[in-house]
């Protein structure tokens, strides 16, 4: 073979050589890589396998986690129905239920509500410029309201007020001098077209009282008495010294609008509560409610406590006895009888409240003729009776005997008819000897009592005098006919004067014997009995601030009463409250306010 | 006649007996001695006062006039259609009310506490008293009497106190008294009676707390007029059984049931339809004892309130309202008498 083959061979076999090693290194390469491909495809397998797993492993985690979301979910369902009904039971017992037999009797206008349930919803919806301190034990604490400061001439006949800056009345206006004016204005401008009102001569006697008002500045009112008026802070402090809102105070009388609260009192809206809903039936109460006012001008202080009163009206002491006892209200006030808040007292479910009272009650005699134009006569009979017997079996105890007009607390209050004692016969069979009277020639005389319920338990009381005046150891010598009225008659039956001798009551209009004093000569009694002295006593304690001068003056008008007799004090009332256990909070003071916004439960 | 002709003529006949009775209504007010304005304010006022108060109520005008301006607001369309009732004057009490105002806001808690009261009434005594006599002289005929004897003449008050302690005080179960639970808002007023007015408003708690408040008054009032009901029916029901149509059916092999609520029943529905009317009508007038117990404010509690006042105009409104309620519903019960009874439209 030629050279050139062997070596063209030769070269072609290191080519195919070097190919081959090429191709094998290659495929070795190869064969490498795949393994090693195979081998990261198995370790990707394997990873896919612990990726796969890991998903499972997530997909678990998932549903856990969306079994715990949802568990979560229904959780907070249940914690919002939790709260809505913790909420609704907050709401429940932010709302005070208070059942009442009282009612208002025709509007909530202070220059016209004369009634102790009217004046109670204008303290509550109102303010006056100063008010008595709840608790307070003489009625004379007296605090700021819508005035801060206040200061008097030393005649006592000009005063001056200094009024609280920031209050605002309902229309965003501030409430100033101006407005205070204008309440006094209109009060004492409405006297003759509402003689019945609180204000009028005869009652209140603002007109006699005020001369007039001034404003010194935007804050500070000036008011000009026509004399020097000791109680003129008392008066401040009553019902009808409420401060109006011009808006809804027109001069003339507002009256209640149906339908329409705000439009039902001429009041400004800066008391503790607004008055949100008045439902009356023929000129009879069903509902007031009376919702947190977040105008009050005493918000700072926490008050009032409760966002909600709500008053339900019942018709008598039996009823409202019922509806405490069985729950349908959470505090009952005014009235429950005596016998039944006793018996409530031992009710575990229930809680009841004491509290002093200044309600009395008096004998009247007409003195205009026989037989009680004898002065002996009215002392005899006064000396008869028995006041013990009547305020512990009536009233079981809950009301005291009373010796004086003026009730225990109060400044000039005295024993003075204990003078007479309580069933006195000796004393009562001489005085009547003397004016010819024995058992051949009794005295005959009708007792009177109202029947309708107005005063508590008169019946049994007016039964009561009768047996102490008849008492055997009198041996006859008077002779008592029980008479009774209706309260309309009854007081029809006052000013015809043809009542011999009748049971009258009175609440105070403010807390100071200066509103105590005259009943033993008052007018509208018309028992026809004056005393000059008496009431020029009564005068000149009313002039001055002097206490002690003042307590010196109403003993000596008490001293001459117990001689005279015109008007015998019997009894003063206790005050009270039944309520469930979780109410708290109530003041019964002397003043015989209930202050709603002070309770909570 | 036919009904319609009948109905016709019961409704022309009722009014002449209207006009009778506020024709005596308005003489007696004005004969009774006594200047009503002055015992109203009871010497209180002043003579100016006094007269304002005349010349407000129409008491300075002729008697004639009087008459006219009474019987108009009555009849007065305007009147009634801008108000919602008719105009029978103003209050003397709260003399910018009217006394219309006053008593169609008192009505209807009347009016809801009669239809209840009446329901229960004939349900319980109409069913006992079939009960009776179907049990004629039985155990059962004697007990049932007696139930209804001592129904009728317990005191409604003394049986309202009774289930107000044992439902109220000791369980608990129901109010004691008012037209609702005092911390539930009363309904809105569309027709007056809570319970229809939740039922508008689609409000279930308060129909509940309604029907709960209704259920101690009209079961007193429904228990103590039940017995008038078992009585009266018993009688018709034992004398109607006895009849032959009776018999008939029973031979034709119709059910006991029908026999009895079918065709006895039906036919001695009568005298207790009479009865259910009567008593409706005096039920509207206000049961004043039954709303006094329960603290109903009705008209019954209204009527009272306005004597003590000597709101006299209120009074008259009052008397002419009850009147014209037992008028209607007299009306009412005859027009139904002669539907179940075509012989008396003869």
């Amino acid at each position: 073979m030629p050279e050139r083959v062997e070596i063209a061979i030769a070269v072609l076999v290191l080519i195919g050589i070097l190919v081959s090693s090429g191709t094998m290194y290659y495929t070795a390469t190869v064969m490498s890589n795949v393994s090693t491909v195979s081998t990261d495809l198995s370790t990707l397998t394997e990873s896919v396998g612990n990726l796969t797993d890991v998903v499972s492993d997530l997909a678990t985690i998932t549903g856990n986690l969306v079994q715990s979301v949802t568990g979560v979910n229904a959780s907070i369902a249940d914690l919002k129905a939790r709260l809505a009904e913790i909420e609704a039971s907050l709401a429940v017992r932010e709302t005070l239920i208070v059942g009442t037999t009282d009612s208002v009797e025709l509007t909530l206008d202070p220059a016209q509500a004369y009634d102790y349930f009217g004046w109670c919803i204008m303290q509550q919806i109102g303010s006056t410029l100063i008010s008595v301190k709840p608790g307070s034990a003489t009625g004379a604490d007296f605090v700021p309201e819508l005035a801060t400061s206040w200061n008097s001439s030393a005649d006592s006949k000009i005063w001056d007020f200094t009024l609280r800056q920031g209050v605002k009345l309902s229309d965003g206006t501030p409430l100033t001098a101006n407005t205070v004016k204008y309440s006094f204005d209109r009060t004492i401008e409405l006297i003759p077209s509402i003689p019945e009102g609180a204000p009028a001569t005869g009652n209140l006697g603002y007109d006699l009282i005020f001369n007039r008002t001034e404003v010194l500045s935007t804050y500070k009112v000036r008011f000009y008495l026509n004399f020097a008026f000791s109680p003129f802070l008392g008066i401040l402090s009553c019902r009808a010294s409420g401060i109006v809102e011009p808006k809804y105070a027109p001069i003339a009388q507002v009256n209640y609008t149906a339908g329409n609260a705000r439009a039902s009192t001429p009041l400004a809206s800066v008391g503790p509560y607004v008055l949100a809903r008045w439902e009356r039936v023929g000129a009879r109460d069903i509902e007031i409610r009376l919702d947190a006012n977040p105008n009050y001008w005493n918000l700072a202080s926490g008050y009032p406590k409760l966002k909600h009163i709500i008053f339900k009206f019942y018709p008598d002491a039996a009823t409202l006895r019922l509806a405490i006892e069985a729950g349908d209200v959470d505090m009952a006030f005014r009235h429950i009888s005596p016998t039944d808040v006793l018996d409530l007292q031992n009710n575990p479910n229930l809680r009841v409240w004491w509290g002093s009272g200044a309600q009395i009650q008096y004998l009247c005699f007409q003195t205009k003729r026989a037989p009680f134009n004898d002065t002996r006569v009215r002392v005899a009979v006064a000396a008869a009776l028995n006041r013990p017997d009547v305020t512990e079996t009536v009233f079981l105890g809950l009301a005291k005997p009373l010796y004086s007009i003026i009730p225990p607390g109060m400044m000039g209050h005295t024993e003075a008819f204990k003078k007479l004692g309580d069933a006195n016969y000796t004393y009562t069979l001489n005085l009547l000897a003397q004016a010819g009277y024995n058992a051949a020639n009794p005295l005959k005389f009708q007792l009177w009592y109202e029947s309708s319920g107005h005063y508590p338990s008169s019946p049994d009381q007016a039964l009561l005098y009768k047996e102490a005046l008849t008492d055997p150891a009198l041996g006859g010598v008077i002779q008592v006919d029980l008479k009774s009225a209706d309260w309309a008659s009854y007081k029809k039956n006052r000013d015809d004067e043809i009542m011999d001798a009748f049971l009258y009551g009175w609440y105070p209009d403010y807390v100071d014997p200066d509103d105590y004093a005259f009943l033993y000569w008052a007018g509208w009694l018309h028992i026809n009995y004056s005393n000059a002295t008496q009431v020029a006593l009564f005068n000149q304690a009313r002039a001055t601030t002097d206490t002690a001068l003042r307590t010196q003056l109403y003993a000596q008008i008490d001293a001459m009463a117990v001689q005279q007799c015109s008007v015998v004090p019997l009894w003063v009332s206790g005050a009270w409250a039944v309520t469930k256990p979780s109410v708290y909070g109530i003041y019964l003071d002397i003043t015989q306010d209930m202050r709603y916004w002070l309770i909570s439960k | 006649m036919g009904l319609r002709t009948y109905i016709v003529t019961r409704i022309l006949l009722t009014i002449p007996t209207l006009l009778l009775l506020l024709t005596t209504v308005f003489l007696i007010m004005r004969v009774l001695p006594g200047d009503p304005v002055a015992l109203h304010f009871e010497k209180k006022a002043t003579p100016e006062q006094m007269e304002q108060m005349r010349h407000l109520l129409g008491l300075d005008k002729p008697l004639w006039e009087q008459y006219i301006d009474y019987l108009w607001g009555l009849v007065d369309v305007g009147y009634f259609l801008a108000h919602g009732y008719p105009n029978l004057g103003k209050s003397m009490q709260v003399t910018s009310e009217d006394v219309g105002g006053q008593i169609f806001s008192a009505f209807p808690a009347t009016l809801e506490l009669a239809i209840y009261s009446m329901i229960l009434a004939s349900v319980i005594g109409i069913l006992l008293g079939v009960v009776a006599s179907k049990s004629y002289n039985s155990v059962l005929d004697h007990l049932i009497r007696g139930s209804g004897t001592v129904a009728y003449a317990v005191p409604v008050f003394f049986l309202g106190i009774v289930l107000q302690l044992i439902f109220g005080v000791y369980l608990h179960w129901l109010p004691t008294g008012l037209r609702i639970n005092p911390s539930v808002e009363p309904p809105a007023t569309i027709t007056g009676l809570y319970t229809i007015d939740s039922l508008l408003e689609g409000n279930i708690i308060k129909l509940f707390e309604s029907f709960k408040a209704l259920a101690l008054p009209s079961l007193t009032l429904g228990i103590v007029l039940s017995g008038i009901f078992i009585r009266l029916t018993r009688m018709n029901m034992l004398e109607t059984l006895r009849f032959d149509f009776v018999a008939a059916a029973r031979a034709r092999g119709l059910k006991e049931g029908t026999v009895t609520y079918g065709y006895a029943l039906r036919n001695a529905f009568l005298p207790i339809l009479t009865m259910m009317g009567l008593q409706f009508a005096m039920l509207l007038g206000g049961a004043i004892l039954t709303e006094t117990t329960f603290s109903w404010p009705g008209l019954g509690r209204y009527i009272v309130t306005r004597i003590n006042f000597r709101d006299y105009t209120a009074i008259q409104g009052a008397v002419v309202m009850f009147g014209l309620f037992v008028a209607l519903v007299s009306l009412a019960v005859d027009i139904l008498y002669a539907y179940f009874d075509p012989r008396i439209r003869l």
